[in-house]
């Protein structure tokens, strides 16, 4: 059985907390054992400015067996699948220990993002690309961010369909904003020095 | 190896197994603290599980002044490889010994006890404000409810992980004090402290190179521990014999990994997917194998599809003997013919190899059924007024004949591997190879010669025979059980010297030859504690029921000093048919 009582101490917590630390845990429904939990991608790296959702789900054994975890948000990372959302992280499997929490989980989750683990991949496409190419990493990362973690994300339509009207292609227009990052501006700079 | 019998105990501890024509005695002089030199291989049974690894568990605890737990945890973690432990603790020390492996043997004066009642303190696992004595501090500090250790405890049972259950507290790599484990999980679940019990024992044989389980099926319950030479062939006690490294049947002088190619080779069909290639071409249109049976080189299928047998192309109907309308294939193709010869070759070689291997095989079958009526032909034999009375060479002779039967088919798939190219491609020149095969195809022909022999001597109706003829037969078969044990000690001498020995790769390990035969593993000694007794036959565990009892006292021979890998015994009494002794030169048994 789910020890609901030590969840309940852990939400409380939680959002005690929330400003400090950022992470929020909601419930889904009123059992309990399906949360969802919100991180902030990591300042200083492509995930800054994101908020990613994490679907949460707790095993009969919890807190003696670890959390299920997932990104619900797509996120191009190393340890992350871009298809499903699956995590790679120790602590999330054997190294669970009972004494860690739902929120000192996520913490760690948010420094998976900030500490990308190539060697140990769960993609290994992203692994690839993060080993050979940094800096394409470091530009699809950040368009990921601008496209799936961002409330705005609407705001990417919106600047492919301005530079289409000056007469880009979509497909170019889309690969550019994808390489800078989503910066509007740095986009038109290089694609009129193309 | 040493065993000899004296008269008076014999009846006393006879058991039926001594009939079985394998009935070998197995020696026993350790079964007290006298360490041997002797056969060191072990059956541990379910009532001996606790005893084989208490004297591994008393050596690290005297030597490291250990309570029985830490020295578990220890041996857990190093997987009772004693010898490994030490060498950590000679390098790195005590301090790094017991960290590695999760030992806290800094003894806080509360460890695993209470706190007064009067305390309240917060477990951070359920995040509850507790009186102290509902809560219990592992020897690494952490203190929880007693509530959240045994859900733990609950959870990593189930996972089976009894072995190593560590602290609940994140990046503490304490191991869980098994006493507190088991009072704990007793309380609420007795028949999961029982489990938990259970996987602590069964890490000896499941975390341990030395010991592996009886592949027997249905299992008999028993493991094996070997000594020194995980490559060897023994005989549980449920009377399987097999292979300790790779727990298939036992197959020297081939190694583990010729005889899996090789039963992989007879299983799959790779061979006849080979005739096929060799024999037949695909139709182009339905392609099912076709055989050519005659005829020029237009082909029709069943299906109706003409095409050419030179190329395999597609072709109209139209055609002469010489050529076909329409179509020319002319050019030499040497890359396919080539690839023919080739399959052609080796399914020739595998079809040698394989053809002697089986017919050993079957002889071995047809003569295990043999032993039967010659065993009757003995008893025959026996009742006739005549002066000769004893009758242990024709079982001698017959073990022998079954032992080096096995010997020369399983020496088959290791000519077959040994001299093709799939194993030992650059490892030799073909001058070399050549060289190596000859000298091992003589020693094979000399044996399958004696062995031969051997076994025509063995079907001769020696129970109607004159007892001058029946003399005559039985120094045939003594000679000839000498001749061929020497041959098979000197096949198994060249496998390791002239063969493997001058080779890079050293990953064919061959079980050595025993003339005795494949080593019976010995019941171990339970009596090593405080139940020890002067007398043997309380030193065996009363219920190993399953097991030829061989359990005579034993008055100890010299070992073998003559150097030679098969030790062997010295004289001994012979008590009627069922015992034989392989090992006696033929003029001592004469002089019997």
């Amino acid at each position: 059985m789910i020890d609901f009582a030590r969840v309940q101490k852990e939400l409380q917590e939680c959002s005690r907390e929330k400003d400090t630390s950022g992470i929020k845990v909601s419930p889904k429904s009123d059992n309990l054992a399906r949360l969802t939990g919100i991180i902030p991608g990591p300042l200083g790296t492509p995930y800054e400015g994101g908020s990613f959702e994490i679907d949460i789900t707790l095993p009969d054994g919890y807190p003696f067996e670890p959390p299920k975890m997932k990104f619900v948000t797509k996120v191009w990372h190393p340890n992350i699948s871009s298809q499903s959302g699956a995590i790679c992280l120790d602590i999330l499997k054997d190294q669970w220990s009972p004494a860690l929490t739902l929120k000192t989980a996520l913490l760690s989750v948010q420094a998976l993002l900030s500490a990308p683990e190539p060697d140990d991949p769960q993609d290994a496409v992203v692994a690839q690309q993060y080993l050979r190419e940094y800096q394409t990493f470091v530009g699809t990362a950040r368009y990921w961010t601008e496209s799936f973690a961002k409330a705005s994300s609407l705001g990417l339509e919106e600047k492919v369909q301005r530079l289409v009207e000056m007469g880009f292609a979509v497909g170019l227009v889309r690969s550019t904003l994808e390489a800078v990052g989503g910066d509007e501006n740095l986009a038109l700079e290089k694609l009129l020095s193309s | 190896m040493e065993d000899s019998t004296s008269g008076g105990e014999e009846d006393y501890y006879y058991s039926s197994d001594r009939e079985s024509l394998d009935g070998l005695e197995n020696e026993d002089s350790d079964f007290q603290w006298a360490p041997s030199k002797g056969p060191t291989t072990k059956v541990i049974t379910k009532e001996s599980l606790l005893a084989a690894q208490r004297e591994d568990l008393r050596r690290v605890m005297d030597m490291l002044s250990l309570r029985e737990h830490h020295a578990r945890t220890l041996l857990i973690h190093y997987r009772w490889d004693v010898e490994k432990l030490l060498a950590v603790l000679v390098e790195k020390g005590k301090a790094d010994l017991f960290a590695e492996a999760g030992v806290s043997v800094v003894e806080c004066e509360d460890t695993g006890s209470p706190l007064l009642s009067s305390s309240t303190a917060m477990c951070d696992i359920c995040m509850e404000e507790l009186p102290g004595d509902t809560m219990t501090k592992m020897a690494c500090g952490h203190r929880f409810c007693n509530d959240c250790w045994t859900e733990h405890f609950v959870v990593k049972i189930n996972e089976g992980q009894s072995r190593r259950i560590r602290c609940m507290a994140h990046k503490c790599n304490a191991i869980c004090d098994e006493a507190v484990v088991r009072s704990l999980v007793g309380k609420k679940h007795p028949d999961l402290a029982e489990k938990f019990d259970r996987f602590l024992l069964e890490s000896y044989i499941e975390d341990n190179r030395m010991v592996k389980w009886c592949p027997s099926t249905p299992h008999c319950g028993n493991a094996i521990r070997v000594e020194d030479d995980e490559f060897c062939e023994v005989e549980c006690s449920c009377g399987l014999q097999f292979c300790f490294s790779c727990l298939s049947e036992a197959h020297s002088p081939c190694s583990c990994m010729m005889w899996e190619l090789w039963t992989k080779k007879c299983r799959d069909e790779s061979e006849t997917v080979n005739w096929i290639t060799v024999h037949t071409k695909p139709c182009p249109k339905c392609h099912k194998p076709v055989e050519k049976n005659g005829g020029c080189n237009l082909v029709s299928c069943i299906c109706g599809q003409a095409f050419c047998w030179l190329c395999g192309g597609a072709t109209g109907r139209d055609h002469t003997w010489s050529r076909i309308a329409g179509h020319s294939c002319g050019r030499y193709k040497e890359d396919r013919e080539k690839k023919t010869e080739r399959a052609k070759r080796d399914l020739y070689r595998y079809m040698h190899y394989h053809n002697r291997y089986k017919a050993h095989t079957d002889s071995f079958k047809l003569e295990s059924k043999l032993k039967e009526t010659i065993l009757e032909k003995v008893s025959i034999s026996e009742e006739r007024e005549s002066r000769l009375r004893d009758f242990s060479w024709v079982t001698n002779g017959l073990y022998r004949l079954f032992r080096s039967r096995r010997v020369l088919s399983y020496s088959y798939p290791f000519a077959f591997y040994m001299f093709g190219e799939e194993l030992f491609k650059d490892e030799m020149t073909n001058d070399e190879r050549e060289i190596k095969q000859h000298l091992f195809e003589d020693q094979q022909q000399q044996l399958e010669a004696n062995v031969e022999k051997l076994s025509m001597f063995l079907e001769e109706p020696f129970d109607q025979y004159t007892d001058d003829k029946v003399m005559e037969i039985r120094m045939q078969v003594i000679n000839l059980s000498v001749i061929i044990d020497t041959l098979c000690k000197k096949m198994y001498e060249c496998i390791e010297n002239d063969l493997l020995g001058s080779l890079q790769c050293n990953t064919h390990n061959i079980a050595p030859y025993k003339s005795k035969g494949i080593e019976k593993a010995s019941e171990l000694a339970v009596c090593w504690n405080n139940k020890a007794s002067t007398t043997a036959d309380t030193c065996f565990p009363s219920d190993c029921g399953t097991s030829g009892k061989h359990d005579r006292p034993i008055s100890l021979g010299s070992a073998d000093d003559n150097g030679c890998p098969s030790q062997k015994r010295p004289k001994k009494e012979t008590y009627g048919g069922a015992f034989f002794d392989l090992n006696l030169p033929a003029e001592v048994l004469d002089r019997n």
